[in-house]
């Protein structure tokens, strides 16, 4: 009588499976692709932290550790001149709201430039498009550097910064969506007589209005946030009293400014999906 | 008809059903009218109170459009075809009107540029690392204890709310004038962002294989290292693929504030020169952003590609 015996499996088995299968545990150029493209990234950080002087990190620490208690220790709060701190955050409300309108405008306009199917002649629709990638390609916060050189600090730099940057996201979304329309319709209205202007009223709008209200309403949200940074660059805004009072040393108003912009751009998001949903339901985009 | 008996004080012809509907209707198209009315004029008191707010008032405006289009005109390059691609003469100098003059400062633009990069690809690295790592304490269906998963997706909103710039700008006074600063504030935004996407895609993952783990007795990290990550790791390296894309973005403009790559030349340039270096820098950042977008793209629909035909 034979006793059934239960024993570990030994490593002798697990080379003669290897043995057996190659292919079951892996393939060897692809292992090793894996641990090269490992070793790869791993010296690459280790060579781009020494690089970038991370030593520095250890004698922050003194700088680093009084930032953060002044942060966080808040002292005379009686003279913070609140008045000044929520006209700064109105302001970037109104300038992001501002930019956000001019820019749904122009781009409104530029978007059936930039479609391929309102826009038959390639030159005009490639020029359009091209210089819609460059108001896109440039970031926002360039763009209000350029317009405080231009015209100036405040917050009229801003409302152009974000028009430009609204501008040339929104088109190019629109135009999508242009092109994503359906045919039927504008041709129903063509077929009517109708003319250009009421073939884009009725057969066109329509359609694309509850995609354009929607992205509207995310380009503006992500104005609010964009344009709290705007005024970092003097344009204008809630980043002007940010940057003043960090200039001056005031740490803990610092703090108090950004923890209210955090709740500002939170209600923004929350008041923004409520009318999406209002009015768009919950799949428009 | 003494039997029609009505309830209200209309009776007799308006009983009828065809003024019924029509009354109905009138009804309801008022309804519709007063509340687009309502949001018409609040939307224009929003708008009146934005201009007034932001002063962006007809005579700003009539002063700083002439200005922009001025500036604009002082800061295109005057190029002349006859001597674009000349050498340097025998002064040492590119005659003017020539690529070579417009770029003078090409090398350390490219520095610069390269720099940028790289900070972004170690930002990119160093947050999809910390993300990882947040991401499974964040996932609802991942995390050891509820309260680890609560604190973690806390931490990974405030990371994520606070524009990079702003992180920059603390950490330029914390470590200094100079990338590693740049590097940290765009990890940070980085890790927050990607946290947040990394936990979603953890909580759509399949929890058998989870099970299976579990009922071999593997630990939790044996659990999320065999279980989840497998499955979700395609996703993390698109998602990681496309931040990199955001992160040279961010990356050219830290600089703004002090914190290294081509931003500090970029903000230095415009502020004080109103020449056609503006447009040097400028043109090279839009490029190298788009060379890296185009890169990126290819390499997701790659890495998608491949997995789909899995």
């Amino acid at each position: 009588m034979s006793t059934l015996t239960f024993h570990a499996i030994s490593d002798a088995d697990i080379a003669a499976a290897r043995k057996r299968h190659p292919k079951a545990f892996g393939d060897p150029f692809v292992t090793t692709l894996k641990a090269a493209s490992w070793a790869f990234i791993v010296v690459y950080l280790i060579w781009s932290l020494g690089f970038f002087e991370i030593g520095k990190l250890l004698n922050a620490s003194d700088r680093a550790w009084a930032l953060m208690t002044r942060m966080v220790i808040w002292q005379d709060m009686a003279g913070w001149q609140y008045a000044n701190i929520y006209k700064g955050i109105a302001q970037t409300i109104a300038m992001a709201f501002l930019g956000t309108f001019l820019g749904t405008i122009l781009a409104l306009g530029l978007a059936f430039f930039a479609a391929r199917n309102t826009m038959p002649v390639g030159v005009i629709r490639h020029g359009v498009r091209r210089l819609l990638d460059v108001f896109r390609g440039i970031d926002q916060i360039v763009w209000g550097l350029v317009f405080v050189r231009a015209v100036g600090l405040g917050p009229l730099a801003g409302v152009l910064a974000i028009f430009i940057s609204d501008t040339g996201n929104l088109a190019k979304l629109y135009s999508e969506a242009i092109e994503n329309i359906d045919r039927k319709q504008v041709e129903g209205v063509r077929a009517t007589g109708a003319d250009t202007g009421r073939i884009i009223r009725y057969g066109y709008l329509p359609q694309i209005l509850p995609v354009f209200i929607s992205l509207s309403l995310y380009s503006f949200e992500s104005s609010t946030r964009s344009a709290t940074i705007l005024g970092l660059v003097g344009a204008g805004g809630i980043g002007m009293i940010i940057i003043e009072r960090f200039r001056a040393g005031l740490f803990d108003q610092v703090a108090f400014v950004v923890l209210n912009v955090l709740v500002v751009i939170a209600i923004i998001d929350w008041g923004s999906g409520l009318i999406r949903k209002r009015f768009i339901g919950e799949r428009g985009h | 008809m003494a039997s029609i008996t009505t309830n209200g004080p209309d009776n007799g012809a308006d009983r009828d059903p065809v003024s019924v509907f029509e009354g109905h209707r009138a009804q309801m198209i008022r309804d519709r009218m007063v509340i687009n009315v309502t949001l018409g004029v609040l939307f224009v008191a929003f708008l009146a109170w934005s201009v007034w707010i932001s002063r962006f008032t007809p005579d700003r405006l009539a002063t700083g459009i002439p200005r922009i289009f001025e500036y604009f005109g002082t800061v295109m390059p005057a190029l002349q075809w006859d001597v674009l691609f000349d050498a340097r003469n025998e002064a040492g100098r590119f005659p003017a009107g020539s690529i070579g003059y417009w770029y003078n400062d090409f090398w350390k633009y490219l520095r610069l540029i390269w720099e940028t990069i790289l900070m972004a690809l170690t930002a990119t690295i160093l947050g999809t690392g910390l993300a990882v790592v947040l991401s499974f304490l964040a996932a609802r269906n991942c995390t050891p204890y509820p309260w680890v998963g609560a604190l973690a997706r806390r931490f990974l909103e405030f990371c994520r709310g606070v524009p990079e710039i702003l992180f920059a700008l603390i950490l330029v006074f914390a470590v200094g004038i100079g990338p590693l600063a740049g590097v940290l504030a765009i990890t940070i935004h980085a890790t927050g962002a990607l946290g947040k996407l990394f936990s979603e895609v953890n909580e759509n993952a399949s929890m058998r294989p989870v099970d299976g783990m579990k009922a071999v007795g593997g630990s939790w990290f044996e659990q999320m290292r065999y279980g989840i990550l497998p499955q979700v790791l395609p996703n993390f390296t698109s998602y990681a693929l496309w931040r990199f894309e955001i992160n040279v973005r961010a990356s050219a403009v830290v600089g703004f504030v002090g914190a290294g790559g081509i931003g500090a030349e970029l903000s230095h340039t415009i502020s004080f020169y109103s020449d056609d270096r503006v447009t040097a820098v400028l043109l090279l950042v839009v490029l190298t952003v788009t060379i890296i977008d185009l890169l990126s793209e290819r390499a997701r629909h790659a890495l998608i590609g491949k997995e789909s035909l899995k």
